[in-house]
């Protein structure tokens, strides 16, 4: 074996663990890793796998933004490793930036909708992250709670004028030889 | 190894004209219609780079409904910058023109 | 195949995340395909490079509220454009010399396979 730099890796083992970390239903260091030589990193090999990046997030309240631009918070109970997920007391949040009603409106909206459980393939995440429970309940800097049905409207209008623009942004574009990133996908 | 050593200047793949342009400032055009210019130090085969001293360029249509919606650029610096292979379109070594 | 091809295609595999293994606790800006902006600490990545960083700030607050509760996230690796990262954290020589590495890898392996 010839020696180790920032390009060689000893082979990652198959689940995240190792001394003093073992996760839920995972068997305890010895049975599975024991037999392995001592890893010549400073930085534990469980650290980076996608399994040890969720599980610190397992159980906790998430604010999950998908890839049609959909913000749903609820709490992770299950995942695997292409980050499809279990979401429990899913809520939907619906933001209207200011500007949106009118050009005077200085202030953004939002409500939120109740989803229940959901299950998300992983493949439509495009980042969670936990939520601070002590800034939970403050309304973000900027946005006021509204009623959600003007939300709601409000939110269609804009996605449709988004919409419109960036047709006519690929279109423009098209004749200097660019395409958009995600032809036919509205992100954000 | 030694083959491989050997096999250094050769060029029988397109990855080994990029590992030439190692070093050197390269032109990356990426979707999202972007394109960069920087010193490329890394690269991997996915087309995942790291370049430096990056000069960004995006071009983007002024949307304020003028009757010609004009095409404009945005220039962006960044000291070092890491980009994900699956947005690049092409690399190519720079030429001043 | 053997034990060495074996270690060989894991170690191709991981290049790019070995490389923002040596940026763990540098603070980065994540820059996504859908234009939001995450400055936090590299905490951890993983070998689809997906990303993990504590101490989050979004560049634009006001476009994006919803991470204003939000204080550490995991970005899907497949929805990172750039990762910009602070110039003095990268070690330019070593980084350039393990891609020549890596190239050479690539050519040895593409001879025997």
């Amino acid at each position: 074996m010839e020696h180790l730099s920032i390009n060689d890796q000893p082979p990652p083992p198959p689940f995240p663990q190792g001394p003093g970390q073992p996760g839920p239903g995972m068997p305890p260091p010895g049975l599975l890793g024991g037999g392995r030589p001592p890893q010549p990193q400073q930085l534990p090999a469980q650290m980076f796998t996608t399994a040890a990046q969720l599980l610190d997030l397992t159980d906790k309240k998430l604010m999950v933004a998908l890839r049609d631009g959909r913000k749903l918070t609820g709490i992770l109970r299950s995942w695997d490793q292409f980050a499809n997920l279990v979401l429990q007391q899913t809520k939907e949040r619906i933001f209207v930036p200011p500007g949106t009603q009118s050009p005077t409106q200085t202030r953004g909206l939002y409500a939120d909708v109740d989803r229940g459980l959901f299950v998300v393939r992983g493949e439509n995440v495009l980042l969670m992250g936990e939520i601070d429970l002590d800034r939970d309940d403050d309304p973000p800097p900027g946005y006021d709670p509204a009623d959600l049905e003007l939300v709601q409207t409000l939110a269609k209008q804009k996605k449709a004028e988004e919409k419109a623009k960036e047709k006519r942004k690929i279109k423009k574009l098209s004749t200097i030889g660019f395409e958009g990133e995600n032809v036919g996908e509205a992100l954000l | 190894m030694a083959d491989a050593v050997e096999d250094a200047g050769s060029v029988s793949e397109p990855m080994d004209l990029v590992r030439l342009l190692l070093d050197e400032v390269v032109c990356v055009k990426l979707r999202g219609d972007r394109e960069l210019k920087g010193r490329l130090h890394a690269y991997d085969s996915h087309c995942n780079l790291v370049l430096g001293e990056v000069e960004e360029t995006i071009y983007v249509v002024d949307d304020e409904d003028t009757e010609e919606d004009d095409l404009k650029t945005i220039s962006r610096k960044s000291e070092m910058l890491f980009v994900r292979g699956d947005s690049v379109v092409l690399i190519s070594p720079f030429t001043r023109s | 195949m053997n034990a060495r091809h074996f270690s060989s295609v894991v170690q191709h595999i991981l290049t790019s995340s070995s490389f923002f293994k040596t940026l763990i606790d540098h603070e980065v800006t994540v820059e996504l395909k859908n234009d939001i902006q995450i400055r936090g600490v590299l905490k951890s990545v993983d070998q689809f490079l997906n990303i993990k960083l504590d101490n989050i700030q979004v560049v634009e607050e006001l476009k994006y509220p919803h991470l204003s509760a939000v204080k550490n996230v995991f970005i899907r690796g497949s929805v990172v454009r750039y990762v910009h990262l602070p110039q003095e954290s990268v070690d330019i020589q070593l980084l350039e010399d393990a891609t020549r590495r890596e190239a050479a890898n690539q050519a040895t392996k593409a001879k025997q396979g």
